[in-house]
C-alpha cells in the first residue's frame, strides 16, 4: 500500500473503535481526513501491505505500534502552558478547595507526572505566582517526576528554546528566565530551586510511595499508553498518592472513569478534573 | 520569588511490615485492607489471602485493589478466583471482575473455552469481551466455534460486536450462517452486516 491510497469508510470505523477501546481517544467522521492520513502514513511506515495487514500488526502490540500511532496522533512536544485551561482550574478552583482545610503556612504538595524536561512543574509554578492570589500565603511544594533520567538532568538544568517558550509573553519570559543567547533561555536561579525533581516510574508501587502524598496531580497524557493491566496499577499507585480531597488532571483525550472507580468525576468552567473521595465509599 | 524550595515532604503512609500483612488484609481498616491488599502479591501465600480476603470484603475499592492484585499476578489461578464474580447479581461485581480478566490476558485465555461454554448466557455473554483482548486469530476462532452453536441471539450479537474488530475473511461464512439462523432478529441483522462491511471491505 502507498501513501496515495484511501481507507474506506468501514475501515476507518474499525479502526476507530479499537483506538477508542484500548486508549479512550475519540474520532468521529469529521476527523476522518487527518486520522486517515496518519493511519497511511503507518501503514507504509510498518510496510504493510493493505489496511487489514497494518490492522492485524496494530492489535497484536507489536514493536509498540499502538504508541507509535497514537504519537502520530498527539501533540508529543511539550511546551510552557500547554493545556492552560488545566492551570486556571488549579487557581481558580483547585486550591480554593484544598485551602479549605488548611492554614497559612501550610504546605500545599503538586506533582507533575510524567515531567518530561520540566517545562509542566515550571509553568505550575509560574501561573501561580502570576494568577493564584494567595501563592505567598502557603508553602507551596512542586514536585516533578519522571521515569527517564535524562529528561530529568535537562528538566533540573532548566534550559529551553524557544518552541518551549511559545505560549509565554515577552513579560513573563523577561519575568522569570534570563538568557543564554538567542535561541536559549534558562529558568531563574530561585524558581529551578522552587522545583524538585526525582525519578519515578508509575506502575512502580515502591516508587510512587515515597513521593508522599499531594493535593493536586497532573498526570498527563501517560495512561494512554498504558495497558489494561498497567493502567490499573498505575491508577491504584495515583490514588495512593493523593490526600483525600485531593485531585488528578488528565489529558483532555483522557478519562478516568473508564480507567479506574476509584474517582470522583468533577466539571469545573474549564475543565474536567477527577477527585480521590473524602470519604469511603461501600 | 516566593516559592521556594520545601524539603521532600516524608511518605505519610509508611509501609507496613510484611508479617502483618495477612492480619490486616482480613481484619485491618478499611485503609489497612486497602494497603495490604496492594502488598500482598509479595507474599508466597498470596493468593489463598486474596481469595479469602475478595470473598469477605464489602468496600469497593478494596475490592478493587483485590482485583488488581489477582490481576498482576497473572496465573491461570488468580483468574479462576476472580472468574466466580462474573456470575455476581452486582453490576458493579460483574463489571469488575471483567475489567481484572480482560488485565490479564494470557490467564484469562486459559478459562476462556470453557466461559465460551457456560450454561449461563449473561457469562458467556461477558466472556466475548474477554475475547476481545486476546490475539486476533485465537479470539476469531473461539467467537466463530461459539456463533455456530450458540442459540442465544445476545450471545451472539456480542460476539459478533467482537469479531468486527478480531475477524478476518475466513469469519464471513460464520457470520452469514448466523444471520440466516436467526432472521426474526432485526438487531442482529444489523449487527452481523455492520461486521460484514468491516470484515469484507477490502
Amino acid at each position: 500500500m502507498d501513501d496515495t491510497q484511501q481507507i474506506t469508510e468501514d475501515e476507518f470505523k474499525r479502526l476507530a473503535d479499537f483506538l477508542y477501546r484500548r486508549t479512550g481517544m475519540v474520532f468521529t467522521e469529521t476527523k476522518r481526513y487527518y486520522v486517515e492520513r496518519r493511519i497511511i502514513e503507518r501503514i507504509v511506515a510498518t510496510s504493510s501491505r493493505s489496511f487489514a495487514g497494518y490492522f492485524a500488526y496494530l492489535r497484536s502490540e507489536t514493536r509498540n505500534e499502538v504508541e507509535h500511532l497514537i504519537n502520530a496522533f498527539t501533540v508529543n512536544e511539550t511546551y510552557f502552558y500547554r493545556e492552560d485551561h488545566q492551570l486556571a482550574c488549579l487557581s481558580s478552583d483547585l486550591l480554593k478547595e484544598r485551602v479549605t482545610a488548611k492554614r497559612p503556612g501550610d504546605t500545599i504538595r503538586i506533582w507533575s507526572v510524567p515531567c518530561s524536561t520540566g517545562e509542566e512543574p515550571y509553568s505550575i509554578a509560574i501561573w501561580l505566582l502570576e494568577n493564584w492570589k494567595d501563592v505567598d500565603a502557603y508553602d507551596i511544594e512542586i514536585v516533578g517526576s519522571d521515569i527517564d533520567t535524562r529528561v530529568l538532568e535537562a528538566a533540573a538544568e532548566g534550559i529551553f528554546g524557544k518552541r518551549a517558550l511559545m505560549r509565554l509573553s515577552p513579560e513573563l519570559i523577561e519575568r522569570y528566565f534570563h538568557g543564554l543567547d538567542d535561541e536559549r533561555w534558562q529558568i531563574l536561579e530561585d524558581l529551578r530551586q522552587s522545583v524538585r525533581f526525582s525519578r519515578v516510574n508509575l506502575i512502580e508501587t515502591k516508587e510512587t510511595r515515597p513521593q508522599g502524598r499531594f493535593d493536586v496531580i497532573f498526570c498527563r497524557n501517560v495512561l494512554i499508553y498504558f495497558d489494561d493491566e498497567s493502567r490499573r496499577i498505575a491508577a491504584e499507585n495515583l490514588y495512593d498518592n493523593l490526600l483525600p480531597g485531593g485531585f488528578i488532571c488528565l489529558g483532555h483525550t483522557e478519562s478516568m472513569s473508564r480507567i479506574s472507580p476509584l474517582f470522583e468525576v468533577c466539571r469545573y468552567s474549564g475543565a474536567i478534573v477527577y477527585r480521590r473521595p473524602q470519604e469511603l465509599r461501600a | 520569588m516566593p516559592l521556594i524550595r520545601k524539603p521532600a515532604s516524608p511518605p505519610e503512609t509508611p509501609a507496613p511490615d510484611d508479617r502483618n500483612i495477612a492480619e490486616m488484609l482480613i481484619e485491618g481498616s478499611d485503609d489497612e485492607r486497602w494497603t495490604a491488599a496492594r502488598r500482598t502479591t509479595l507474599l508466597p501465600e498470596a493468593l489463598p489471602l486474596l481469595t479469602t480476603a475478595l470473598s469477605k470484603e464489602r468496600i469497593a475499592r478494596v475490592r478493587e485493589a483485590i482485583f488488581t492484585a489477582l490481576a498482576k499476578m497473572g496465573s491461570s489461578e488468580s483468574a479462576a478466583v476472580i472468574i466466580p464474580y462474573l456470575r455476581s447479581d452486582d453490576a458493579a461485581q460483574r463489571t469488575a471482575a471483567l475489567d481484572a480478566l480482560r488485565a490479564m490476558p494470557g490467564a484469562a485465555a486459559v478459562h476462556l473455552p470453557g466461559l465460551l461454554k457456560d450454561a449461563d448466557a449473561d457469562v458467556r455473554l461477558l466472556a466475548c469481551e474477554i475475547a476481545r483482548v486476546l490475539p486476533a486469530d485465537d479470539a476469531s476462532r473461539l467467537l466463530e466455534e461459539l456463533i455456530e452453536r450458540e442459540l442465544n441471539p445476545n450471545v451472539c450479537a456480542a460476539a459478533i460486536e467482537v469479531l468486527a474488530e478480531t475477524g478476518t475473511a475466513a469469519s464471513l461464512k460464520v457470520l452469514g450462517q448466523c444471520a440466516t439462523r436467526f432472521p426474526e432478529e432485526p438487531f442482529l441483522a444489523f449487527a452481523i452486516k455492520t461486521a460484514r462491511d468491516r470484515i469484507g471491505s477490502r
